[in-house]
């Protein structure tokens, strides 16, 4: 566990790239590493065109030749002067020559659309218009060494196991866990017990709890499982072979061989005697919930008509007005009947009834002849 | 009738068929410096008023489509962030301009409605650190569609109050429809000159403080407004159930400068019960909350002032 990746950081530059608006290089630590050794490869950007806002988008192509993990992006966004460095952690899954393959897509836009997309918010995003255009990268080659025959976990771990107790009743099951913890290529291994045991094998598939810098993936890989027969059996002993890439040995993780002991059980008391679930029994709230059905659709087909029968019982008085105009007595009350009725309809008899009552502010008042004006309103119903 | 005022509605005649309830409410809104809330169905020319208008008096117009996603910072305008020299500089908002339509104003969320609506009352804008006053005149005449009332968030009564009138524009006339058709086909909309400037806009505001209103008319307009809080005491017990809540004082400020213009735009010197009743529907109706029982009878609050109008005894 002492030695790591950043220890022995050597880095492989390759010659600085020109493309359009910026310039950019890759880094890797090593280029001949063993197959699923760690490497950490990084990509800096640096922008050359000052006049533009430039922004990247660069990921690694997905490959069934390697795995890799971003393990960091820092960015230095001065005006019109990006600089970005793209920091993976790569494991190499074949041997022999390797290409590592990029995809790389640059956007170019404005300080006006930059603040355009600020002036939205929470409620309103704006979004930043760019230009985008697809780069091509060359791509990197490593020379992937193969590991030694036999081999199932690289990188520096160490194993550990748990067994609660060695003895139980028939078909009762023993907790058996086996952990492996440590630095290098996270250790998933399908079968770490052989399938042909005299025994019955329960397996959860493994907890894995690693974290990824720099320095490789820190990982710990639990195997929860149980065992259990109705006789007395034996776990056969458990080697795994593994191999450090960064001292080039190989060493072996072990759990000896254990026996359990297993004692018998009536018959009887495993037998289970309680029906579960209860058994059926005839339902007939079906009909209550059918009948509901139909009240509330008869409800509903009757409720359609109803307007019908509220048309019945409002009538209506045709112009009412006209009886109100007739039955007036004096000349402020026409008028006042009149406004209130509508002031733009009767304008020409209003006028005539408020000269007669307040004058025009130049004449003084007159008399008017009150069934005159009642017959010209009545007109104007 | 007063000149400047003839020659306005002359031209603004050349681009307006008819609508007359409506020109005479933002004619009376200018003169009072009230706004105007508009129900009525698209396509009413009521863009075409504001527009006409604004060029006859030589103002600035300009028209908001309120919808759900719209903010406060659209129309009020915002900091914008410039990266160059790392600072905030601010983009004015349509708000700052003297004749706003704010269509379909019960579309945005309550935000943008109280934010709009702030503004009328304040006439000064605050954006970040800085407050701007607007430039006077500044007339909102906002419009609510009646139908398609899905989706929408309805003016609370305490903003509606903040409007001078609410006007209901209908349909043209046959005839007025026939003009508007021919006109729109030959292209022969008249073009609009500018007749007034705003000196003169200010100078019949000046001119409509000599109307007089007579003692007793005042007294009857605030006996107007006290029947709509307390029926009962006026004799209308057929009203009292159907009414919630009574207008506002402010309701009783307008009706005054309403009826004192209308008399003005008729070419009087002094106000008569008639242009009180000429306005008070429009001063009136949207102040009025009517009871959960009247609405479900079909009841107006046009019907409730005309009961008002026709059961208090004019002077």
């Amino acid at each position: 566990m002492k030695h790591n990746l950043g220890k022995l950081w050597i880095l492989f530059c390759f010659t600085l790239l020109q493309a359009e608006d910026f310039t950019y290089v890759f880094n890797i630590n090593q280029s001949n590493p063993y197959m699923k050794e760690g490497v950490i490869l990084t990509l800096d950007v640096n922008q050359t065109n000052h006049d533009v806002v430039l922004l990247f988008d660069f990921d690694l192509k997905k490959s069934k030749h390697y795995s890799f993990q971003r393990i960091g992006i820092e960015e230095h966004d001065a005006h019109h002067t990006m600089q970005i460095r793209y920091t993976y952690l790569l494991y190499p899954l074949i041997s022999g020559d390797l290409n590592i393959t990029f995809k790389m897509t640059k956007k170019v836009t404005t300080d006006d659309s930059v603040a355009y997309s600020f002036s939205g918010d929470r409620d309103n995003v704006k979004g930043l218009v760019t230009k985008d255009f697809q780069v091509d990268l060359n791509p990197v080659t490593l020379t992937v060494k193969p590991l030694p025959k036999g081999t199932q976990i690289v990188g520096d771990f160490t194993l550990d196991y748990t067994i609660k107790t060695h003895q139980a009743k028939a078909y009762e099951a023993l907790p058996f866990q086996m952990t492996l913890k440590g630095n290098g290529y996270p250790p998933l291994i399908e079968h770490l017990i052989p399938k042909d045991v005299n025994f019955t094998l329960f397996t959860e598939k493994p907890i894995l709890h690693s974290t990824a810098d720099a320095q490789g993936t820190h990982s710990s890989v639990t195997y929860p499982m149980a065992l259990s027969d109705h006789q007395d059996f034996t776990l056969p002993a458990i080697t795994l072979k593994a191999f450090n890439p960064k001292t080039e040995h190989s060493y072996l993780l072990t759990v000896p061989l254990q026996n359990f002991q297993v004692s018998k059980v009536a018959i009887t008391n495993l037998v289970d005697k309680t029906d579960y679930p209860p058994t059926l029994k005839a339902n007939w709230s079906w009909i209550q919930t059918l009948l509901g059905y139909l009240v509330v659709f008869a409800a509903g087909y009757l409720s359609a008509f109803a307007w019908k029968w509220q048309k019945k019982t409002t009538t209506k008085t045709e112009h009412p007005l006209i009886e109100k105009i007739q039955k007036t007595k004096d000349t402020k009350a026409l008028l006042q009947l009149l406004m209130a009725y509508d002031s733009h309809r009767f304008a020409p008899s209003i006028s005539k009834l408020e000269n007669s009552l307040y004058g025009d502010g130049k004449i003084k008042s007159r008399d008017i002849n009150i069934n005159k004006v009642k017959e010209e309103a009545i007109g104007l119903v | 009738m007063n000149e400047k005022i003839v020659q306005l509605k002359k031209e603004l005649s050349k681009a307006v068929i008819g609508q007359e309830n409506m020109i005479e409410g933002l004619l009376i809104g200018l003169l009072c410096d009230g706004h105007i809330l508009v129900e009525g169905v698209p396509g009413l020319a009521k863009t075409t008023t504001i527009n006409a208008l604004s060029r006859a008096i030589g103002l600035d117009a300009k028209r908001i489509q309120f919808t759900p996603d719209l903010l406060p910072s659209d129309i009020i305008g915002a900091q914008i962030y410039n990266p160059k020299d790392h600072s905030f500089s601010v983009k004015k908002g349509p708000l700052f301009t003297h004749l706003l339509l704010a269509d379909e104003i019960n579309r945005a969320p309550a935000k943008v409605q109280s934010a709009l609506l702030e503004v009328m009352q304040e006439r000064q804008v605050t954006i970040g650190d800085e407050t701007f006053k607007l430039e006077s005149p500044f007339l909102v005449m906002a419009t609510q569609n009646p139908i398609e009332q899905e989706g929408v968030y309805a003016l609370p009564e305490a903003q509606l109050d903040r409007f001078m009138m609410k006007i209901v524009v209908l349909h043209n006339s046959e005839e007025e429809e026939l003009t508007i058709m021919r006109k729109a086909a030959s292209k022969s909309f008249g073009e609009i000159e500018a007749v007034l400037n705003i000196e003169d806009l200010h100078t019949l505001q000046k001119e409509l403080e000599n109307i007089h209103i007579d003692e007793e008319l005042e007294r009857y307009m605030v006996q107007l407004i006290a029947a709509t809080r307390e029926p009962k005491r006026f004799g209308l017990e057929s009203i009292a159930e159907s009414i919630m809540f009574g207008a506002s004082p402010r309701a009783s400020i307008d009706l005054y400068k309403a009826s004192r213009a209308q008399a003005f735009l008729k070419g009087k010197e002094f106000v008569s019960p008639s242009d009180i009743a000429d306005v008070i529907h429009k001063v009136l109706r949207h102040r009025i909350v009517l009871s959960y029982e009247a609405r479900a009878k079909g009841i107006t609050s046009d019907e409730v002032i005309s009961n008002i109008v026709e059961t208090l005894p004019i002077p």
